[in-house]
C-alpha cells in the first residue's frame, strides 16, 4: 500500500507541470441557436463569433497565450433549453453568453451567486447599462432604448418634435425581447405628442402576419418601426411588399437588418432600413486573416462572410477577447476565472487605435465601458437596402442620453426592489 | 356602456364603413383557412386508415418544401426537383412503415403517437443537418406560379388578391376533389376507407395493412408538399412553418378527427372567424395576437357541446 502510495505521489508530481499546460484554457461557451424558428438569425451571428475565436487560436495561440474553448450549447432559442445550457456550462464557464432576452433575464439572477458575467453585446435588458445594479450583466455597445432612440432621431430627420401628431406603429415579437423598448417609445411618445400603436406578433404567427399588417393598412402609421427576430423579419418584410407599404417609412433594430432576409425580396425591398452598430468591412485586414487562417483552412462553416450578421459575429467576438485581454492585464494572469472577466468587461476601451491594431477598422464605432456603464454606448448607424445589399445611410448616430438615463436608473432601481436584496455596488461612483 | 359599445355595435360599424376592408380580412383568413385545412388533411387521412394522430405532420410540410428548394439548389429543373421531392416522400412513407409502425403493431394508441413524435424529431435533425437552418427563398417563378396580384376597387375601394394566394387556393381545391375521388370511386381508395372503418374486418377480406399504410403516408407527404410550396410561396422556407402546422390541432378539435369535410370546413372556418376577431375585437379591445389562442378557445367551446367535432363520429362502446 505504502509503495502504491509513493508511487501515485511521484505519477502526480510527474504529471503536474504537464497537466497544468494542459490546462492552458479559458471555457468561454455560446449558447447558441443554430436550429429552429429562429435559426436563419442565429447561423451567420454563431459562425462570425466561432471563426474569430478560431483565428485567434489559431494565428495567436489564444489570448496573452492562453487558448479559448468556444463550445456551442445549442439552446433552438428556447428559453428553457437555454437555462439549462447555462446550469450545464457554468461551473467552468468565465461568461455566459446567453443569446435571447429571455434567457437572459432568466439567468441574471442566477450569475449574482453564481458570479460568472453576461455578455449580451447589443440585446438583452436595456437597464443593464447601470452597472452599478447590474454588477455581472454587460450589453455593450449599444443597447436596444438607444437603438431606438436612433431610430426615432432618424425618421424625425434630427427632432422629435417632428413627429408630433404622427403614428408610429411598433411591430414586435410577443416575447421579452419584442416588448423591451415598449417603455421608451411610451416615454418618447408622451414627451412629444405622437400616437403609438404596439403591434404584436405571436411565435406561432411569426410566419402568418397577414392579420398584423392588415391592422396596419387600416391604421395607416407614418412609420412600422421593427423589433424582430429569426423567421418573423423576413415575413413582415414580405407583407409589407405585399400591402404595398412604403419600404422608407419602415424601420427595423439591428437583428432585422439581415442580408438573407432582405435577398429574398431583392428590389422590393429598395429603401428598408435598419440600424446597425456595425458595418461590414470586407476589405478590412482581419478579412485577409480569416480567409488564409480559418476559410482557407477549411475551418469555417460560414456562407456569405461579408454579410451584415457574420460580421457582426466577429465584432462580439472581439468585444469578448478584447475583455479577456483586458482582464489579463489588470490581474496579471493568463488564465482568468469569471470574476476576473467581470473587470475586464468593466474596463473595456476599445480605441480606434485599437480597433487599427485588431485589423477591424470602421466595423464598431470605439468605445468604452466603466463600472457604471456597462454599455459603453458605441452609437450606430442607419443602414439602407438598395435593392441588393446595405449600404450606409447616415453618419454615426448617438441614443438620446438624457431622454435614456432617467429610464435606466428607474428601471435598474425598481428591478432591485422587486428582487430584494439585491446587492447594489456602493463603490462606483454613479458619476464617474 | 363603452366596452359593449366596443364590442357589440363598432366593429359591426365598422365592416359596413369599409367593405373592401372586410372584404380584405375574410379573403386573408380564407386564403390561410385553405392552407390549415390542407396541413389538417394530412393528419386526418392517417388517422381515418391507422388510429395515428401523426404529430409528424407539420415537420413533413417543412421537409417537403427543403427538398423541393434543396433539390432545386443542386442544379436540378423544377418540375423534375418536385418528382424527386415525391419520391422522396414516398422513400420516406415507406420507412416509416418498415422500420416505425410494422414493429408496433397491435400497440397502444399512445406507443404509436409517441413514435410519430421520434419521427418528427428525427425528421428536425436530419432536415437541419442536410438542410442547415437559413429562411430559404421557395422557388415560386420556377415552378410557374404566378406572383403578381388582381387589384379589384369594390364599393370604391381596394382589395388586392395575390396571384400566390389564388392558385393556393385552387390547387388545394383541385387536391381536396382529386383525395375525396380517390376515397370514393378507387380500389386502394376504398381499401383506405375500410380501414378506417374496421381494421379486422378490412383484414379479414385482403387487404393489405402495410400497402396502405404506405400509401396513406405517401398522400399525407403530397399534402404537405403542397402546403409547404403554397406557405413557402408567402414567406420563406425555414422551420418556422413547423409552428404553423400546429394550427391545425384546433381545426381537427372543431372539425374532427375522421372527418375529411370537417378538416376543410373547420381550417376555413377558423381561418376566416381568427381573421375577423383579431382585426375587429383582437387587437382595439385586447391589445392583439389573438390569433395564438383564439382558434383553440373556439375549438373547445365547440366540444363543450359535440365531444367529436362538428363531422366527428360518435363513438358509442359498450361494456
Amino acid at each position: 500500500m505504502h509503495r502504491f502510495t509513493t508511487l501515485a505521489v511521484a505519477a502526480s508530481l510527474a504529471l503536474g507541470p504537464a497537466t497544468s499546460v494542459l490546462a492552458q484554457e479559458i471555457y468561454a461557451p455560446n449558447l447558441a441557436y443554430r436550429t429552429g424558428p429562429f435559426a436563419s438569425t442565429g447561423i451567420p451571428l454563431m459562425d462570425g463569433q466561432a471563426d474569430y475565436m478560431t483565428l485567434l487560436n489559431d494565428r495567436d495561440g489564444g489570448i496573452g497565450g492562453v487558448t479559448v474553448d468556444f463550445e456551442e450549447c445549442e439552446t433552438g432559442y428556447s428559453t428553457e433549453k437555454g437555462v439549462e445550457c447555462y446550469e450545464r456550462t457554468k461551473s467552468d464557464a468565465i461568461v455566459t453568453q446567453p443569446w435571447s432576452t429571455g434567457i437572459t433575464l432568466q439567468v441574471l439572477p442566477q450569475t449574482n451567486t453564481d458570479q460568472i458575467p453576461i455578455l449580451a453585446p447589443g440585446y438583452g435588458f436595456s437597464p443593464m447599462q447601470d452597472g452599478r445594479v447590474f454588477q455581472w450583466a454587460f450589453n455593450p455597445p449599444a443597447s436596444y432604448w438607444e437603438g431606438h432612440s436612433m431610430i426615432a432621431q432618424a425618421i424625425s430627420d434630427g427632432d422629435l418634435d417632428n413627429l408630433a401628431g404622427k403614428k408610429i406603429a411598433f411591430l414586435h415579437l410577443d416575447h421579452p425581447f419584442g416588448k423591451e423598448p415598449i417603455p421608451l417609445w411610451e416615454a418618447m411618445a408622451a414627451e412629444h405628442g405622437f400616437e403609438l400603436l404596439p403591434i404584436p406578433v405571436g411565435i406561432p404567427q411569426m410566419q402568418n402576419q397577414s392579420a398584423q399588417w392588415l391592422q396596419i393598412r387600416r391604421e395607416r402609421p407614418d412609420f412600422v418601426v421593427m423589433q424582430g427576430w429569426g423567421a418573423m423579419n423576413a415575413t413582415a418584410l414580405q407583407e409589407a411588399a405585399k400591402t404595398r407599404y412604403p419600404m422608407d417609412q419602415f424601420v427595423g433594430i439591428w437583428w432585422a437588418g439581415h442580408d438573407a432576409d432582405l435577398k429574398l425580396l431583392g428590389e422590393e425591398g429598395t429603401g428598408y432600413r435598419s440600424i446597425s452598430w456595425s458595418i461590414p468591412q470586407p476589405d478590412a485586414p482581419i478579412m485577409a486573416d480569416l480567409q488564409q487562417y480559418v476559410i482557407g483552412a477549411g475551418k469555417s462553416q460560414a456562407e456569405d462572410v461579408n454579410s451584415v450578421f457574420y460580421q457582426r459575429g466577429l465584432v462580439i467576438s472581439m468585444i469578448l477577447a478584447e475583455a479577456i485581454r483586458t482582464a489579463q492585464e489588470i490581474h496579471g494572469v493568463a488564465e482568468i476565472d469569471g470574476p476576473m472577466l467581470r473587470d475586464g468587461l468593466a474596463n473595456l476601451n476599445i480605441t480606434d487605435e485599437r480597433l487599427a491594431e485588431l485589423g477591424m477598422t470602421g466595423m464598431v464605432a470605439p468605445f468604452a465601458t466603466a463600472c457604471n456603464n456597462h454599455t459603453g454606448s458605441a452609437g450606430a448607424w442607419m443602414l439602407r437596402w438598395d435593392g441588393e445589399k446595405f449600404v450606409q445611410d447616415s453618419d454615426l448616430l448617438q441614443g438620446d442620453a438624457d431622454l435614456i438615463a432617467p429610464l435606466v436608473e428607474a428601471a435598474a432601481a425598481k428591478y432591485a426592489e422587486d428582487n430584494a436584496p439585491w446587492p447594489v455596488d456602493e463603490t462606483c461612483d454613479p458619476q464617474s | 356602456m363603452e366596452l359593449l359599445r366596443n364590442i357589440f355595435v363598432t366593429p359591426f360599424v365598422d365592416m359596413v364603413a369599409a367593405p373592401d376592408f372586410l372584404m380584405q380580412v375574410v379573403w386573408e383568413g380564407l386564403v390561410s383557412g385553405v392552407l390549415y385545412a390542407l396541413i389538417a388533411l394530412g393528419f386526418v387521412l392517417i388517422f381515418r386508415s391507422s388510429r395515428i394522430f401523426n404529430f409528424a405532420q407539420g415537420i413533413m410540410v417543412v421537409f417537403a418544401a427543403l427538398t423541393l428548394v434543396g433539390l432545386h439548389e443542386m442544379g436540378i429543373p423544377a418540375w423534375i426537383a418536385v418528382a424527386g421531392t415525391l419520391g422522396v416522400m414516398f422513400a420516406l412513407a415507406w420507412t416509416v412503415e418498415r422500420v416505425v409502425l410494422r414493429p408496433l403493431v397491435g400497440q397502444p394508441d399512445i406507443i404509436l403517437f409517441m413514435a410519430t413524435i421520434g419521427i418528427t424529431l428525427f425528421l428536425i435533425g436530419f432536415g437541419e443537418t442536410i438542410f442547415g437552418g437559413e429562411n430559404k427563398q421557395m422557388i415560386t417563378a420556377e415552378l410557374g406560379i404566378p406572383t403578381g396580384d388582381f387589384v379589384l376597387e369594390p364599393f370604391g375601394g381596394l382589395l388586392i388578391l395575390q396571384h400566390i394566394d389564388v392558385t393556393a387556393v385552387v390547387v388545394a381545391g383541385l387536391l381536396v376533389v382529386g383525395l375525396v375521388a380517390f376515397l370514393n370511386y378507387t380500389r386502394m381508395g376504398r381499401a383506405v376507407r375500410a380501414l378506417g372503418d374496421d381494421h379486422q374486418a378490412a383484414l379479414s377480406v385482403g387487404i393489405s395493412l402495410q400497402t396502405i399504410w404506405v400509401l396513406v403516408w405517401f398522400i399525407a407527404g403530397v399534402i404537405a408538399l403542397v402546403t409547404g410550396i403554397a406557405w413557402g410561396s408567402r414567406a420563406g422556407v425555414s422551420f418556422a412553418l413547423e409552428i404553423i402546422a400546429y394550427k391545425a390541432l384546433p381545426v381537427l378539435m372543431l372539425g374532427g378527427l375522421e372527418s375529411i369535410t370537417g378538416a376543410i370546413v373547420g381550417g376555413l372556418l377558423i381561418g376566416v372567424l381568427e381573421k375577423l376577431f383579431e382585426i375587429y375585437w383582437g387587437a382595439p379591445l385586447l391589445g392583439g395576437n389573438t390569433e395564438s389562442w383564439f382558434a383553440f378557445v373556439l375549438a373547445l367551446t365547440v366540444l363543450l357541446f359535440r365531444p367529436q367535432g362538428l363531422f366527428g363520429e360518435k363513438i358509442i362502446e359498450r361494456v
